[in-house]
């Protein structure tokens, strides 16, 4: 008994030897008290070497927990990364309204234009509305163009566009094959699907698929290359419903990069994306649209005008107007009360242009920074036809040879 | 030397295991206890004896952080903090502004531009029997 004893005592030490030699190797917590929360948190025992993620977020103020979720305590690894939201990304769409939302953040109202993931959860790169309701018609499982269905059921209860909600799209459901194959095969592209394989297509997936752009960065200045993990990458094949990638090396933008059919001015290849493309374009306006055509309206006449009619234009005069905002994420442009500026057809305002005094105008890439100049089609010897006004009207005369 | 016989030996050793193991426990269970997890913020603060602020004076204290005014009419201190989320404000021509998120105050602390939408916060002030000023942000 006394041997049994002096044994288990003997376990017992070791155990607790272990335990504090174990406990003496975890590093000594680094404490942050970010503002926002008022709880310590010991992530940056680990994570100092992390980048400010955006000057909008502060680690000092935000700390990491109120977007990241997790362990605040823990210096285990494991342990605190256990209850990560959405893993290392808290934008991912599944999680972004408690990582992202509230009222003060990205789920504001409508009317203050802070309602960035409503937006984003209804905008067709989260629905995939457009693709899913035009391979439907084409195999004849519906009957019109209309999106029914999306990635995910979603409502719009404030719809606009007169579609209501989108049912799951689930393609074991259906009894063409093809649909099936569609579903197995392209839902690599809408912003919250995992990527495919290779470093062409490397993105993350929700808000972060187009806001970040290296590693623990966020930024509104989001250059081409971004917007190209998903666009331009190749082409889907419907005799196979397989997606065939791109083989060429894409070293110039112009000559290898787009698809060969299609035309572009010298816009296209030089502005980024975001140069042109409005905010409501591309993360949604609120609103359930059956496919791209129905949010996407930025023409080349948006910034040109017409043969009769000058682009739009708006002088700012109240310092709430959202171009201040957004010219305040992107310090592209240094925008005062009484500039004007462009806007598009729906009242967007393009911040990054400006009308300048001789009539001509003014773009700073809100990525490269670079200044470009240009002029109106009024009063030149274009010769448009008042009824041919679109993009593609243009291309006709002003696409680049390649 | 006398020769330690096995019951002894034994004794000795689950003794001196026991010991350790409870020395062990204990100071585990002492760094346990001490060990402070939720370090509160600090809501007071010392700035010194009145002096340091002559009148018409208007300190940054970058530690609270805070704008301590002092005029005719006494000292007011204005968090520097924004009512939207946070951020530390920064001094410009007309009051102040949030380098996150571009709310803007009066030198008064009245929002000029949003997404804040409540008035900085005036702090509380006293001066102690020993003359130093003290501001607290609870």
């Amino acid at each position: 008994m006394r041997k049994l004893i002096a044994i288990s005592s003997g376990i017992l030490l070791l155990a607790l030897s272990l335990a504090w030699w174990m406990n003496s190797r975890q590093p000594q917590p680094v404490e942050l008290m970010p503002i926002l929360t008022g709880q310590p948190e010991y992530c940056v025992t680990c994570h100092s070497d992390l980048p400010e993620i955006s000057a909008s977020h502060p680690v000092e103020t935000f700390g990491c927990v109120s977007c990241h979720g997790g362990e605040r305590l823990a210096l285990d690894a494991d342990l605190a990364h256990s209850t990560m939201r959405g893993g290392a990304n808290p934008s991912d769409l599944s999680v972004a309204e408690i990582s992202c939302g509230g009222s003060s953040c990205h789920t504001g109202s409508e009317a203050d234009d802070r309602d960035h993931i409503q937006r984003v959860m209804t905008s067709v790169q989260s629905t995939y509305a457009g693709a899913i309701a035009n391979i439907r018609y084409t195999f004849g499982a519906q009957t019109d163009l209309t999106a029914h269905q999306g990635i995910n059921a979603i409502t719009d209860e404030r719809t606009q566009t007169g579609i209501t909600a989108l049912e799951i799209f689930n393609p074991t459901l259906e009894s063409n094959p093809m649909i099936q194959k569609f579903g197995e095969e392209c839902f690599t592209c809408h912003i919250n699907a995992v990527p495919r394989e290779g470093e062409s297509y490397t993105r993350q997936t929700g808000c972060a698929a187009c806001h970040s752009t290296e590693q623990h960065q966020l930024t509104t200045a989001i250059s081409y290359t971004q917007c190209n993990t998903c666009h331009n990458r190749g082409n889907y094949d419907l005799r196979t419903m397989t997606f065939v990638e791109r083989t060429d090396h894409l070293t110039n933008r112009l000559e290898e990069y787009y698809q060969p059919i299609a035309q572009f001015t010298q816009c296209e290849y030089t502005l980024d994306c975001v140069d042109c493309h409005t905010r409501s374009e591309v993360m949604g306006d609120g609103d359930l649209h059956s496919n791209q055509k129905d949010i996407q309206y930025v023409q080349c006449k948006t910034c040109h005008g017409t043969l009769t009619e000058l682009p739009l234009t708006k002088t700012l005069t109240d310092p709430n107007d959202i171009a201040f905002r957004m010219a305040f994420l992107k310090p592209v442009v240094d925008l005062k009360l009484g500039d004007t500026i462009l806007v598009t057809e729906q009242g967007e305002p393009l911040w990054n242009t400006r009308v300048l005094p001789d009539g001509t105008y003014e773009m700073i890439g809100k990525a490269t920074k670079q200044k470009f100049n240009f002029r109106p089609v009024m009063g030149t010897a274009c010769e448009q036809k008042p009824n041919e006004q679109e993009s593609h009207f243009c291309h006709e005369c002003h696409a680049v040879e390649r | 030397m006398t020769d330690l016989s096995r019951r002894d030996f034994l004794k000795l050793t689950r003794d001196g295991f026991l010991y350790l193991s409870g020395a062990l426990a204990f100071g585990g269970l002492l760094r346990f206890l001490s060990h402070e997890t939720n370090s509160a913020r600090k809501t007071e603060f010392d700035l010194g004896f009145v002096d340091k602020y002559p009148l018409g004076s208007r300190a940054s204290i970058s530690e609270i952080p805070a704008l301590l005014i002092h005029t005719d009419s006494g000292f007011t201190a204005l968090s520097l903090t924004c009512t939207h989320l946070g951020c530390t404000l920064k001094p410009n021509e007309t009051g102040f502004a949030c380098p996150c998120h571009n709310s803007s105050f009066d030198a008064e602390g009245k929002v000029t531009h949003g997404p804040a939408v409540k008035p900085l916060k005036a702090l509380r002030i006293e001066i102690t029997d020993e003359g130093n000023l003290k501001v607290f942000t609870a």
